[in-house]
């Protein structure tokens, strides 16, 4: 049995210690508030560099290129706060939009299109969540696992084509405006809401934080831990799927080389930085967003600034890195055994 | 004394792979009493108290609470609709969730349906804290942050705050300080006196002595005997614990 109580102890019950936390710390334990600090840098360098920078239309685009990791990342928090991971979401990105964007191209109603992309995203999401709770198969290696196989299904099914042309009422899901605020964003923001609310508002919510904080309490206290995997498995899968076709939609094709790989480490990174800890219970959707936000801006303050791309991954790099040491420090806080 | 014990154990048997660890347990509880559970390590409590709670499924015997069957095979929730409520060793708690968060953990309040009722959560967790004198701080507090005694506080404030008859308590003074085992102790007197069935298990005999009614000893997986706590010496309890007294082949005492 674990125990977290610890050996020898003194315990003056009227002071308490945690009441005497400073506000100070506490903010500066917030991994938005770094995040903040680091995207106002960036954005002051780059508008040194070049005013343009600050332009209303790049500061709509930063926002646009952020919305499709946002989205993922809404589900991959959740995930990761429950103590699970998914490298495959970037490949259920792929799958559910060509299969998606495949109906749709050969006349199936958008509605019912789009609807069969989530349920790809979904049955992909209880794939993985049946390989990790009955195989026993960690969740990183199964999930890198059904990564590969929806990702070499996709070239199968379409034959390695992209699937066009696309109806122009689907591309208008992701090209148009309203109230001069690109659909994309708007997507992003009710996802967003609807997420954090989820999180932070619902018992599915703190069940979700319970589980990834401490597993065998949440099992102690009568909570239904498999079936909140399961749902957080497919919640993964299905923002995949709503990112897979919010970006075909924006593109106006079902694109077999997107997504992939470098969308599931963007995804993943984007969380981490975003202070969800890997280790689980510990994370925020605002954080996320920021995340989502501060890898746009590097890599638009880069073109922006005309400085070479591989600074870009150095950058994100060094950040990824700070991001997960501060995360090391917040559960030293909560994790110490007193 | 009621004449139904409020939960009680018959021949139950246990076994993890080739290790026995359970492979005859008796025991019976009445409401009204604390009843200590005590054993050298290894001699089962743990095993027993995650059989009762389904952590574990027992192999074999019967688990009776208010002399209705439960079934072998069931969740934690399942034992406590039944009516019991659980302080585990390691306390169960969410160290990165607050105290009023805890304390609701499994029975989240709600509004209208879907909004968490966190001013409902945090009133009722204050009320409870109050209600056993305990004093953690603000009880939006994380977890993570309180000592080890305030955590057993907020363990056992969350086990008593389900109101429920049966109350099972795993070592809740090891580690603990004089001063908050007196506290514990305390607390046990007044849920025997609200008519409760306290069944605790714990190492610490003086404390047992102090505040249970009778006593079950359990050795390598079964039961040596129950006595009734003003009726026993520590010596007997003793040697019936290294095994130096043999089991009894009756054993309904009191």
């Amino acid at each position: 049995m674990t125990t977290t109580a610890p050996a020898e102890r003194t315990v003056h019950p009227e002071k308490s210690e945690a009441s005497r936390t400073p506000i100070l710390r506490t903010i500066l334990l917030r991994q938005e508030t770094w995040l903040l600090a680091v995207v106002v840098l960036i954005a002051v360098v780059a508008s040194i560099r070049n005013p343009n920078f600050m332009n209303p239309d790049n500061l709509v685009e930063i926002l646009r290129g952020s919305v499709i990791y946002f989205i993922m990342g809404c589900g991959a928090a959740l995930l990761v706060i429950g103590g699970g991971l998914d490298f495959s979401v970037g490949a259920i990105f792929t799958i559910s939009a060509l299969v998606g964007t495949s109906l749709i191209s050969q006349g199936v109603p958008i509605i019912l299109g789009i609807l069969a992309a989530l349920a790809v995203g979904a049955l992909a999401g209880v794939v993985n969540h049946l390989i990790v709770t009955y195989w026993h198969v960690p969740p990183i290696i199964a999930t890198l696992g059904t990564f590969f196989i929806a990702l070499g299904l996709s070239a199968l099914i379409t034959g390695g084509n992209d699937v066009v042309p696309l109806p122009a009422d689907f591309m208008k899901l992701g090209q148009g405006s309203v109230l001069f605020i690109p659909n994309v964003i708007w997507y992003g923001l009710i996802i967003g809401a609807l997420f954090y609310f989820v999180l932070e508002r619902t018992r599915f919510g703190i069940n979700v934080r319970a589980v990834g904080g401490n597993r065998q309490a949440a099992v102690g206290n009568g909570l239904r831990v498999v079936r909140i995997d399961l749902v957080l498995y497919i919640l993964a899968g299905v923002t995949a799927a709503i990112a897979g076709m919010i970006y075909s939609a924006r593109v106006g094709a079902g694109q077999v080389e997107a997504g992939g790989s470098s969308v599931t480490l963007v995804v993943v990174t984007g969380v981490l930085i975003g202070g969800v800890s890997l280790l689980g219970g510990l994370g925020s959707i605002t954080g996320v967003a920021v995340g989502a936000v501060l890898l746009s801006v590097i890599d638009n303050a880069l073109i922006v600034a005309q400085i070479p791309p591989q600074y870009n991954n150095v950058v994100v790099g060094a950040i990824l890195v700070g991001a997960v040491a501060v995360d090391h420090l917040r559960r030293k806080q909560l994790y110490k055994p007193r | 004394m009621s004449t139904t014990p409020a939960l009680e154990l018959r021949a139950v048997r246990k076994s993890f792979g080739p290790v026995a660890a359970l492979s005859h347990v008796d025991f019976a509880a009445y409401p009204g009493e604390v009843h200590a559970i005590v054993g050298d390590n290894g001699a089962g409590k743990s095993t027993m108290i995650k059989i009762v709670t389904g952590i574990h499924r027992g192999d074999g015997g019967a688990i009776l609470v208010n002399g209705e069957e439960m079934e072998l095979r069931h969740d934690a929730s399942q034992s406590q609709d039944r009516g019991i409520a659980v302080v585990y060793q390691d306390l169960a708690l969410v160290e990165c969730l607050d105290i009023s968060t805890n304390m609701a953990l499994g029975n989240l309040p709600y509004r209208w349906g879907v909004f968490l009722d966190r001013k409902r959560m945090d009133a009722e967790a204050a009320a409870a804290l109050k209600d056993l004198n305990a004093r953690v701080g603000d009880v939006r507090t994380p977890v993570g942050l309180l000592s080890g005694g305030q955590r057993q506080v907020v363990a056992i404030a969350r086990a008593v705050r389900m109101n429920k008859p049966i109350i099972l308590l795993d070592e809740p003074t090891a580690a603990l300080g004089v001063q908050e085992s007196a506290y514990v102790g305390r607390t046990l007197d007044r849920l025997r006196a609200d008519g409760k069935a306290v069944i605790c298990i714990s190492h610490d005999l003086e404390f047992v002595f102090k505040h249970s009614d009778r006593i079950t000893v359990l050795r390598l997986g079964k039961t040596v005997g129950t006595r009734t706590t003003a009726d026993v010496s520590r010596d007997e309890i003793i040697s019936m614990i290294t095994g130096a007294t043999p089991a009894d082949t009756l054993q309904e005492a009191s």
